[in-house]
């Protein structure tokens, strides 16, 4: 008894208690309830045997029953659309304008920091925010393209079925362009400056300094940017209920939001699960190469 | 790449676009304050005619903001307090050893921070019923919640320990410390800054939190904000400026804190976020 008392409070016993209190409770939170959403994949679960344990098996027929639903195909379209969609944007954007904030300017570092703030909005103020800037009639967003001369008419961005993935995508581009743009700038300000003057000496204009020492140099960080990307893209759930609610007829819909309305909505939890788990595939995978490309700096 | 330009000339063009980028919030103070017949205008005025402040009084008695905005602060104080409990001494004893016991902690953490919430809700919300957890849905919601945000406190937490020195620390346990003297007295103060950012920083993110409150949380009086701004948002909705100034008023009190510990956050935030 003794030993295990200064153990505590000497020895490896703090470190066990430290660690172990904390992953009891995340596996609880987490491991616990990912086993039982594949269980739940495997079941028929109604009103009824929702407080018991005992539930039919029900073997692949939920798996069967989503892939033959009509929307299906529609929300793996919709799905990719809005992951490959928000993550290019969200890139391009915020790794243009991490480069603009490395030129010397005053303020460039106060200035690049206040894009930050779409990150810390609640995503459902976002949403609204978007919402009403991408109304057909009313919306600003149509007024300024129709000002520039870009379009003529009215761009029903949330009731037209071609348009409404891209609006979701669009206020989604906003939200993350900022914390693309921040991790990018962490991987521009680690390479050595010394490198580009010895280029530019060497004659190298701006975009062969780009492409030789640039994007070499920030392979690992724009790997690890870009699977954070496809994690949080997968994750992002507020803006649908806030923009399109998945509408019209589908059109909005992607499997984050489509697996809630199984579970929420219809009230058929086997369904909502067996989406997830379908879902879950791929956050595995973007989550693999994350760890992959941070695993080095992580043991640091 | 002309590095010799015009410093002014490139803050001008920063300053452009940063009013380009932040316009979606210029646009939500400006709606909040035209009148009804105003915000159809067409083409829109990018300038209220005639501001009318009335309006934040109004929405805040009607939607009963006081209500939601307790809530929200119950929910996020809740989250914030468990996930320093448990997150803090956690993140240090992985800042601390290198083996591969400490490897494997910090993989299974990393692939926790990946779980999407609304993979997760099914399973809570089924299981929360069946222990009977839902009676209480605002715990309910909070220890959800935090099992969220843990993982990811403890990898930006980790980072900043990994920057105290570890002589202080043992010239504390041979001055006859115990480990627990030398991690209250010695180490977390050392640390606190790190620590206070992040802990603001999932304040932030549980305030606005809303899937499962959404899903877990059905009796409209013990509802966050981000819920009861939902019940009148939605693809055909049409009170706009109700809506612009609801969301006013929630993101407001956000956008300052931010403002003001901007620094800050930005730097406990890419210290370890990604590397």
């Amino acid at each position: 008894m003794r030993r295990i008392l200064s153990s505590i409070t000497d020895g490896k016993g703090f470190d066990l208690i430290m660690v172990g209190v904390t992953m009891l409770f995340l596996f609880a939170l987490a491991g616990v309830p990912l086993v039982y959403n594949v269980v739940m994949s495997f079941q028929q679960v109604d009103m009824f045997n929702l407080n018991t344990f005992s539930r039919p098996f029900a073997g692949f027929e939920n798996y069967v029953a989503i892939v033959s639903q009509p929307e299906f195909w529609l929300v793996i379209r919709n799905t990719a659309i809005f992951v490959f969609g928000s993550i290019a944007g969200q890139f391009i954007f915020g790794f243009a304008l991490a480069i603009f904030f490395m030129l010397s300017f005053p303020f460039a570092s106060t200035i690049r920091g206040l894009f930050l703030v779409s990150w810390v909005m609640p995503g459902l103020v976002v949403g609204a925010l978007w919402g009403w800037i991408l109304a057909g009639d009313f919306g600003v967003l149509n007024a300024i393209l129709r000002g520039l001369g870009i379009i003529d008419g009215t761009m029903f961005w949330k009731s037209d079925p071609n348009l409404s993935i891209w609006a979701v995508t669009i206020a989604n581009i906003w939200l993350g362009l900022a914390f693309n743009m921040m991790l990018l700038s962490v991987g521009l300000a680690g390479i050595p400056r010394d490198l580009y003057e010895a280029a530019e000496l060497d004659g190298a204009n701006g975009w062969q300094r780009f492409t030789t020492i640039t994007l070499p140099m920030m392979r690992s960080t724009i790997g690890a940017v870009l699977a954070l990307g496809l994690i949080y893209t997968l994750q992002q759930f507020d803006l649908f209920p806030a923009i399109t609610e998945g509408g019209p007829a589908n059109s909005s819909n992607v499997a984050q939001y489509w697996a809630w309305q199984w579970s929420f909505q219809l009230f058929d939890f086997a369904k909502g699960a067996t989406v997830s788990m379908m879902m879950l595939i791929f956050v595995l995978v973007a989550s693999i190469v994350y760890v992959r490309s941070t695993r080095h700096e992580v043991r640091g | 790449m002309t590095r010799v330009a015009a410093p002014k000339l490139l803050l001008v063009l920063a300053l452009a676009l940063a009013a380009v980028y932040l316009f979606p919030l210029y646009w939500m103070y400006a709606t909040s304050l035209k009148g009804a017949s105003e915000i159809f205008a067409n083409p829109p005025t990018f300038w209220p005619r005639e501001p009318d402040f009335s309006i934040f009084p109004a929405t805040w008695e009607r939607r009963t903001m006081d209500t939601f905005l307790w809530n929200s602060l119950v929910i996020a104080t809740g989250v914030t307090t468990l996930t320093v409990l448990l997150g803090t001494g956690c993140a240090y004893v992985l800042a601390r050893y290198r083996n591969p016991w400490i490897d494997i902690g910090l993989f299974a953490i990393l692939m926790l921070q990946v779980l999407p919430a609304s993979v997760m809700i099914t399973p809570l919300y089924v299981g929360f019923n069946q222990i009977g957890l839902l009676d209480y849905p605002r715990t309910a919601v909070i220890i959800a919640a935090a099992g969220k945000s843990i993982p990811f406190y403890i990898v930006l937490v980790r980072a900043t320990f990994m920057s105290v020195p570890s002589e202080l620390e043992e010239a504390a346990l041979v001055d006859g410390n115990s480990r627990w003297g030398a991690f209250f007295f010695i180490v977390l103060p050392l640390a606190r800054n790190g620590i206070l950012v992040l802990a603001i920083l999932t304040f932030m993110q549980a305030f606005g939190e809303y899937i499962y409150s959404k899903s877990i949380i059905t009796t409209q009086s013990l509802q966050p904000a981000s819920v009861g701004l939902s019940g009148f948002l939605g693809p055909n909705s049409t009170d706009w400026n109700g809506i612009m100034a609801y969301a006013a008023m929630y993101v407001t009190p956000i956008i300052l804190v931010f403002v003001i510990l901007q620094r800050r956050i930005v730097s406990g935030l890419t210290s370890g976020a990604l590397k």
